[in-house]
């Protein structure tokens, strides 16, 4: 069964769950906030080749092969690199003694790899992730899963981006 | 576009307590990305994107992205909740700019 | 600084294809109500150079040379031309395969498969010419058939880029060179994505009706205020169409676009608005204004889910429909194309463009229009797509408003009918 496929049906089903009616739906207000962005978030998103974004983040700790436990979903064909739905499920316990602390998503050729990085905690009750990036073109993209313990797991799908044929 | 700041949380119809739920929320917002001038040199400005998502139920903060100019412009973002007690689930949007969006829905179980 | 003087004073605009009363009795003169980007309109610089007015970033290149879809348009088809390769030039493989690959030429890679790991993302709708040589064709039947292949097959698809001046003679030999270079065994792909006839198919973007995926929900939303804002005479749209869009709209979609007697043309719900709106609240509701498309999003929201039950049983309708059905095969702009050519599934529709799967009009593909751009982040309505389908294709485009692209857009929507609106789409 095809990867790409997975995905729309995963999504599909997601929403189906959620249920068509009686959806709770809710206005945003913007409110300005006094001070700059927090340190750590700027530092995050950086201009710089992948060797140095994952020394930098991760300091050159081992990862292991986290395809037993990471769940990536994400289009094996991209039509269009702006818009790509990125999601991630790792099979781990979310309990205070032991739970996935960060997922971060990397996107290998980017000028900024560091996608995102989210902090979950054991309310979370699932360690999951979803998100739309972006890829500057056909490239790896990795799933890192820090776990309270501080281990680290790493799963690589490639994507493969198009342009457009003759335009539109 | 005008829009920026309008948020869409959306949640499962039936709650039960203690389902694990799953949350989708999106922003309209422009992400906006590096720029190069004519000769390839990045524009040095304050590039306006979110930085910052922070999940709250109950009071708690309960996830939290930090993101950068490699996500989508309007991005939608997806987390998983264990839906304890009924109450209040905020997701504030921060950008680089000091702007803070907001969106909110009230957990309820059927 | 040089004070310049204002612009506009200096400047001839030109109408681009309005439908006329001349050759047609039976259609009105039909003045744009469209945004100034929107009405296909070429201006005259001082200089004498003419510049195509469109929306930003698209190109600005006249392509006045070429024919339209206009109805006052009546050249014909550019002629079959037979060409002979010029002699003294020697052709030059590698800059062959640099003009196939040049996306800013044909593109060749387009429609045409050939070896090589940079090929990316080549499209399936022509030959794989992996292996082209081993046919061991002419050289001058392949030049022929760059230059103009309707010498050979009437029908084809391919544009006749020798004679409408695409390529040069000399660019032609050296691509002749290059595809005489590719011969068999195939290699193993390294990457079965690479080879367009067994790439997997792109999968979409998700829920369009889901306001936390498609921003297009969220734009038509916001038309909510339009509705309700009084205009200059005092009225609002709710004024008069009570209980909201959803109760008052629920079902008028449907019948979309229609040949309307009060203005002797077909229209779709965003021509209707370009008049009705000034009539009624007295405030303007430009075709490709963002004001318009939401609106008519909002409305048609109101019909979702529920068949497209378009009317084309009267004499004017009918009329309509088949001028839009001749649009559909007529050959236009600097490649010689049709619609028909790349969107029904004999020809095009169903194989790759590129990395773009083409759409099959004969399947529907109206009905989840205005439809959210993933790729430019805006919604676009059929009208923007239509203008927008004129770029490659070298034709300046009508105004979004002209009778011929309603006339066109209602031929499209009888594919649709029975079938349940679906908007906002959302697409690449």
């Amino acid at each position: 069964m095809r990867q790409g496929h997975d995905t729309g049906l995963t999504r599909r089903a997601a929403l189906g769950a959620l249920g068509t009616v009686g959806v709770a739906v809710s206005l945003g207000g913007v409110v300005t906030l006094g001070g700059a962005a927090p340190a750590a978030a700027q530092a995050l998103g950086q201009n710089e080749p992948l060797e140095a974004a994952l020394k930098r983040v991760f300091g050159g700790r081992p990862m292991k092969d986290g395809s037993g436990m990471i769940k990536l979903d994400i289009p094996l064909i991209a039509e269009n690199g702006a818009v790509v739905p990125v999601g991630v499920e790792v099979n781990a316990p979310m309990t205070p003694q032991s739970y996935v602390k960060h997922i971060y998503i990397v996107a290998d050729k980017n000028r900024i790899p560091i996608v995102t990085r989210v902090a979950l905690t054991p309310a979370s009750g699932q360690a999951y992730m979803g998100a739309n990036i972006r890829l500057g073109e056909t490239t790896d993209v990795r799933a890192i899963v820090e776990q309270s313990d501080g281990t680290l797991l790493a799963l690589t799908r490639e994507v493969k981006v198009t342009v457009g044929g003759c335009g539109g | 576009m005008s829009d920026i700041g309008k948020v869409r949380l959306r949640v499962p119809a039936s709650i039960k307590a203690g389902d694990v739920i799953r949350v989708r929320c999106l922003v309209i917002h422009p992400m906006e990305r590096i720029e190069r001038d004519k000769a390839g040199k990045i524009i040095d400005k304050k590039y306006q994107y979110i930085d910052t998502v922070t999940v709250t139920y109950l009071g708690k903060t309960i996830a939290t992205f930090d993101t950068t100019q490699s996500v989508s412009e309007n991005p939608f973002f997806a987390f998983a909740v264990k839906a304890t007690d009924p109450g209040k689930l905020t997701v504030s949007f921060h950008d680089t700019h000091g702007q803070k969006y907001e969106g909110s829905v009230d957990i309820a179980f059927s | 600084m040089r004070r310049r003087p204002m612009r506009w004073l200096a400047v001839l605009v030109l109408s681009a294809g309005c439908a006329t009363a001349a050759d047609r009795p039976s259609l009105p003169r039909w003045t744009s109500r469209a945004v100034p980007e929107a009405r296909g309109d070429v201006r005259v610089e001082p200089d004498g150079r003419r510049v195509a007015v469109r929306y930003p970033g698209w190109t600005t290149r006249d392509f006045a040379r070429f024919r339209t879809y206009a109805y006052d348009d009546t050249r014909p088809e550019p002629p079959v031309q037979r060409a002979t390769m010029p002699a003294g030039v020697t052709g030059d493989p590698e800059r062959g395969r640099a003009l196939f690959l040049d996306r800013v030429k044909g593109p060749c890679t387009g429609c045409h498969l050939v070896p090589g790991d940079d090929v990316w993302p080549a499209g399936s709708v022509g030959p794989d010419l992996s292996t082209l040589a081993d046919r061991k064709l002419a050289d001058a039947y392949l030049y022929q058939q760059l230059w103009d292949p309707r010498v050979t097959f009437p029908k084809t698809v391919m544009p006749p880029w020798g004679a409408q001046g695409v390529f040069t003679p000399e660019e032609i030999v050296h691509l002749v060179a290059y595809l005489q270079t590719l011969r068999g065994p195939v290699v193993a792909e390294k990457d079965p994505d690479r080879n367009p006839f067994t790439r997997r198919k792109p999968v979409g973007f998700g829920d369009n009706l889901d306001p936390t995926n498609n921003p297009a929900v969220l734009r038509a939303e916001s038309a909510e205020t339009t509705w309700g804002r009084r205009g200059p005479t005092g009225k609002s749209c709710a004024d008069c169409h009570a209980g909201g869009t959803e109760k008052s709209m629920r079902g008028v979609a449907t019948r979309y676009p229609k040949y309307v007697e009060a203005y002797r043309r077909v229209m779709s719900i965003e021509d209707f608005l370009t008049v009705h709106g000034p009539e009624t609240t007295g405030a303007p509701l430009l075709i490709e204004s963002a004001a318009n498309v939401d609106l008519a999003m909002l409305i048609k929201m109101a019909s979702d889910g529920m068949p497209v039950v378009i009317d084309t049983t009267s004499a004017p309708a009918r009329a309509a429909l088949a001028r839009g059905e001749a649009t559909f095969h007529r050959r236009v702009g600097e490649r010689n194309h049709a619609c028909v050519d790349c969107h029904t599934p004999d020809r095009g529709a169903g194989k790759f463009l590129g990395g773009r799967l083409l759409g099959d009009a004969t399947a529907g593909l109206t009905r989840h229009l205005p439809t959210w751009r993933t790729s430019l982040n805006d919604a676009w309505d059929m009208r923007k797509r239509f203008q927008w389908c004129m770029t490659p294709l070298g034709a300046n485009m009508l105004a979004a408003d002209s009778i011929e692209y309603a006339e066109l857009e209602l031929y499209l929507t009888q594919f649709d009918n029975g079938k349940p609106l679906n908007v906002p789409g959302i697409r690449h």
